[in-house]
């Protein structure tokens, strides 16, 4: 299907810094899982062993989505969709619940967080949606499509409750919606509208849960003991980590469990205590990198599905890393999403390794037009 | 710097990109201006927490992980003379909760599992830490349940782990040895109060810690507290110690050794309760003469303090409080009678001192006396004696214990010219004997008895005081009152020759490797205002009470026992015309070189028949049986 000449056009960064950053998570995995596996890595089953064992699948995963044509998914786009729907009903329906809201499907003995999967899918629906509309890009109805597509995963995401990634299916889609050209107008119509309702959906499509969390957000002495227990010892972890941190597998407050889910979540604070913001400005360096790698593919893109897929992916990634670090740091109410890359977790690091080999698929091809 | 700005490597795409239908740069710059953008946003708050409040968050990680922890002390021992010991430490396991170390979601889980384990209904867990919440002390253990047997304690302890908050406390429990037989001089200790932990809170205690709460555990608590030491624990966020930072060992508290001879204090007991009869209580209490050493103190009923030791229902207190008998109450010191004649020695001594009569001074009793009303002379009110008694000189006045011839001593015949002590001398002389004051032994709540007077009655009773008042007050009857051991005290100084002692518990406190470090010697209080002859009269005067008086059952084989009676009189009369009675006994021995002196008390006895046989075997175990026990003993 491709010449082998064009592998020169690969990008090996992108894949050796979605490396490094697993690597890292592994790192970080290992010592936040001491109090859980106080005698380190014995057997298979230990979340770095595992979080490893991902990231190999995942330099497979990258491999085969490059060499598959990103363009042949733009074929086969409502079906994609169609599944992501069924992914996002199916967790409503059988999901498992874990810390109040439903975000796992149960197949096959694989536990799959649809959300994840279903992510990476809608990006590629709505690039195929904006690419093919590139001549009527400026009309209302063009927009107000792309609205439609992102608004049902959006609001089905929303009721597991997960806000954090309806969060990041609206940024991705303003991203991409803006790189395809629509019109500025429309967009600043639609974010007028949006601040109106925020009260509207504060008070009416709210879960408890979520006003909860929020509530606690802006004071977390209402409640030191419950949920704003994990906010305020999280912020003692990080700050506490101070310029250098107090050693890998040294901190306190990871050692000793103050840290809830201190591999998935609130990884970033063991970094920040352990590491300190030398280990932090490490990782934000591997994200910025990764990103600006990403845009870079997202330009040289042969045609706009390539460049809005790849567009979406650096959203995604942006957004999720800001959403957990701004977390952590408490610069955000409570909401859960991994770090991507670095979180224990194996559909969120499968699917992103996925979201790599499209990257690398689309810069494979970008150059066909040589030949 | 390359990396960002795209693809210049490959060289083979430049052309073509002007060609490119698609001019996205614009939209790119700014996305790499939004990805530095939430990157500095990110930078900004990380610099600002882990560089400039950096120390704050550290102190609140140290606070998080570091707790001090006290190290409660070994409590002392209490031993009794001959080095027998009276209380033990045993363990004591209980169920604790640290409230702030609950799991907030699970709280109603753990108190469910509590409650299967314990029996104690997760409601009344889950009020107890919502109060100690309250409080404001979540970090103070909480005591669920105490006692627990050896196997909810092992399952506790496995427990513990998935449990959080929870723990296992591993006390001591005082175990007293001899239980009831010394519950009225030892006490015991109880958890402390709000009150006293708020009181004491630099002292070194806890919540939930124990201390004396009466008894010579109350009052020596300093002695046999010890001093409690510090640990310096990490703790998990569960609250569950991982390691030991520092410690500070706690110095275990300081050994007493009481003055009473345990062996006597059970021969004294055993035969109280032979000879009390159906009597709703009795004391007596053996002293040292020389140097006021109690030897032996009961009374009875008495009371199990292992009770204390243990969590006490409320209805086993409600039992202890509801007996006529009052069983926590020591009636040796804590409530007073009328001595009846058992006072007579000290009016008599009084009588001697202020020339009031003589050895030879003879009075003939007829069986009463009669006196006039002071204003209406047709009215006359008569005095009993138990007997007409004939003549009697100052000896048969106290060895018969003839009422008449104390009639004449306290408050005079005025028809006969016959001038008494009065009521003001005789109260001054009765103080001076240690009535109406605490004897100042190292027990909590004695009472200090009561020695009436003119101005007294006038202040209390509203009325005068006549010449009857103080007919009755020379042969202790009336107002005036006393508890056991004060009449005990006074005696022990007609018999020692003139020292008012101060009674002794304690013989010597020694720290835990047994050295002495306090030893309690005797203490005078004061010297009887009272001319040594007299004494000497007085003491012959009880040799006869007891060898050819009235108190012939106090007579001991082989021994020559000084004492007197006193069947008191109380409450009001009943249809026969006669009074309830009080028995009372107290006497010394040997005669000549008195070395014990004992006082018994009998509610509703008979001098005569039980309170004087009580202390002749009392007399006769000390002096005979238990010689002999010493002699084989290495």
């Amino acid at each position: 299907m491709i010449q082998w000449r064009t592998v020169r056009h690969l990008d090996p960064w992108i894949v050796l810094v979605g490396l490094a950053l697993a690597g890292f998570g592994a790192l970080l995995i290992y010592s936040a899982s001491l109090t859980s596996y106080p005698e380190g890595i014995q057997g298979l089953s230990h979340p770095t062993v595992r979080h490893l064992t991902f990231a190999a699948l995942g330099l497979v995963v990258v491999g085969l989505v490059a060499w598959l044509d990103y363009r042949l998914l733009g074929q086969i786009t409502p079906t994609l969709y169609a599944v992501a729907l069924v992914l996002l009903v199916g967790v409503l329906v059988v999901g498992t619940e874990t810390y109040g809201a439903q975000r796992w499907l149960n197949f096959a003995g694989l536990s799959i967080q649809a959300s994840e999967v279903a992510k990476l899918l809608v990006i590629i629906v709505l690039a195929k949606y904006l690419a093919d509309r590139q001549l009527e890009i400026g009309q209302l109805r063009t927009f107000l499509g792309s609205l439609a597509i992102v608004a049902l995963p959006t609001a089905l995401v929303f009721l597991e409750p997960d806000l954090g990634t309806a969060i990041i299916f609206g940024a991705a889609w303003l991203g991409m919606v803006a790189v395809a050209g629509v019109r500025p107008q429309h967009i600043l119509a639609f974010l007028a509208t949006l601040a109106l309702s925020t009260p509207f959906v504060v008070v009416a499509l709210m879960g408890d849960y979520q006003r909860e969390r929020i509530a606690t957000f802006l004071n977390p002495a209402l409640d030191p003991l419950g949920g704003g227990f994990n906010m305020i010892q999280a912020e003692i972890s990080i700050g506490s980590g101070g310029i250098f941190g107090k050693g890998l597998t040294e901190g306190t407050q990871t050692q000793l469990d103050y840290l809830q889910t201190p591999t998935r979540d609130y990884i970033f604070s063991v970094l920040g205590e352990e590491l300190g913001l030398v280990g932090a400005l490490l990782l934000f360096a591997l994200f910025a990198f990764l990103l600006f790698r990403g845009l870079r593919t997202a330009s040289l893109a042969r045609d706009p599905f390539g460049r809005l897929i790849a567009t979406g992916i650096v959203i995604m990634i942006l957004f999720q890393v800001f959403i957990n670090v701004g977390v952590n740091i408490r610069l955000l109410p409570v909401t859960g999403i991994p770090l991507p890359f670095i979180s224990e977790g194996g559909s969120s690091i499968l699917m992103l390794f996925v979201a790599l080999g499209l990257l690398e698929s689309i810069l494979l091809r970008h150059k066909q037009i040589e030949f | 710097m390359d990396f960002f700005s795209g693809g210049r490597r490959w060289r083979s795409q430049k052309p073509k990109r002007r060609e490119d239908a698609y001019t996205p740069g614009r939209k790119f710059l700014l996305l790499h201006i939004l990805i530095a953008l939430l990157f500095a946003i990110l930078t900004v708050q990380l610099v600002r927490m882990q560089v400039f409040q950096s120390d704050d968050y550290q102190a609140q990680a140290e606070d998080n992980r570091l707790r001090e922890v006290q190290v409660l002390p070994m409590r002392g021992l209490i031993y009794d003379r001959n080095h027998t010991l009276l209380v033990e430490n045993v363990a004591n396991y209980s169920a604790v909760i640290v409230p702030a170390d609950l799991p907030t979601k699970e709280e109603a889980a753990v108190f469910a599992r509590l409650e299967s384990l314990l029996g104690i209904p997760a409601q009344e867990i889950a009020q107890q830490v919502r109060e100690r919440r309250e409080d404001g002390n979540p970090y103070e253990a909480l005591v669920i349940k105490d006692e627990l047997d050896r196997d909810t304690a092992l399952i506790l302890k496995e427990l513990t782990s998935y449990l959080p908050g929870v723990d296992l406390q591993v006390e001591t429990r005082r175990n007293y040895l001899s239980g009831d037989l010394t519950a009225h001089i030892l006490g015991y200790v109880g958890r402390i109060s709000a009150e006293e932990y708020a009181a004491s809170k630099d002292g070194g205690y806890v919540l939930n810690d124990q201390l004396g709460k009466t008894g010579i555990e109350l009052v020596y608590e300093d002695m046999l507290r010890g001093e409690p030491g510090k640990k310096l624990v990490e703790v998990d966020a569960s609250g569950r110690q991982q390691d030991v930072l520092d410690s500070q060992t706690s110095q275990p508290g300081q050994n007493v050794m009481l003055t009473i001879d345990l062996e006597l204090q059970r021969r004294t007991a055993d035969i109280l309760r032979e000879f009390m009869g159906a009597s709703d209580n009795a004391a007596a209490v053996v002293m040292d003469v020389d140097t006021g050493e109690v030897l032996a103190m009961v009374s009875l009923p008495s009371y199990d303090n292992n009770l204390f030791s243990e969590t006490l229902s409320q209805e086993e207190l409600d039992t202890l409080l509801s007996e006529p008998g009052k069983p926590l109450v020591n009636h040796a010191i804590a409530e007073m009678y009328p001595p009846g004649s058992s006072f007579k020695p000290i009016t008599g001594l009084a009588a001697l001192q202020e020339g009031v009569a003589t050895t030879s001074t003879t009075i003939v009793s007829h069986g009463y006396i009669t006196v006039p009303n002071q204003y209406d002379p047709s009215v006359v009110y008569v005095f009993h004696d138990w007997a007409a008694l004939g003549p009697l000189d100052f000896y048969g006045g106290i060895s018969w214990s003839s009422d008449v011839y104390f009639y004449y001593l306290a408050g005079g015949k005025q028809d006969e010219g016959f001038q008494g002590l009065g009521e003001e001398r005789l109260a001054r002389y009765a103080r001076s004997f240690g009535l109406g004051e605490p004897t100042g032994v190292n027990l909590p709540g004695e009472s200090a008895g009561l020695v009436p007077d003119a101005k007294w009655k006038e202040q209390t009773v509203g009325e005068m005081w006549y010449v009857g008042d103080t007919y009755n007050f020379g042969i202790g009857q009336g107002y005036l009152a006393v508890t056991p051991l004060q009449l005990l005290d006074a005696v022990v100084a007609i018999a020692n020759g003139g020292e008012l002692l101060r009674p002794q518990l304690v013989k010597e406190v020694r720290d835990c490797h047994d050295n002495v470090v306090a030893t309690f010697a005797k203490e005078i209080r004061r010297r009887l205002p009272v001319d040594e002859d007299y004494l000497a009269v007085v003491r012959e005067a009880m040799r006869q009470s007891v060898s050819t008086g009235v108190a012939g059952s106090a007579k001991v084989p082989g021994l020559e026992v000084a004492g007197k009676t006193g069947t008191a009189e109380f409450g009001s009369p009943e249809e026969a015309g006669g009074y309830d009675t009080h028995g009372w006994f107290v006497g010394f021995a040997p005669y000549e070189d008195p070395e014990i002196a004992v006082v018994v008390f009998v509610q509703q006895g008979g001098g005569f028949a039980n309170a004087a046989p009580v202390a002749a075997r009392i007399f006769d175990y000390y002096f005979h049986q238990r010689y002999v026990a010493e002699q084989e003993a290495p």
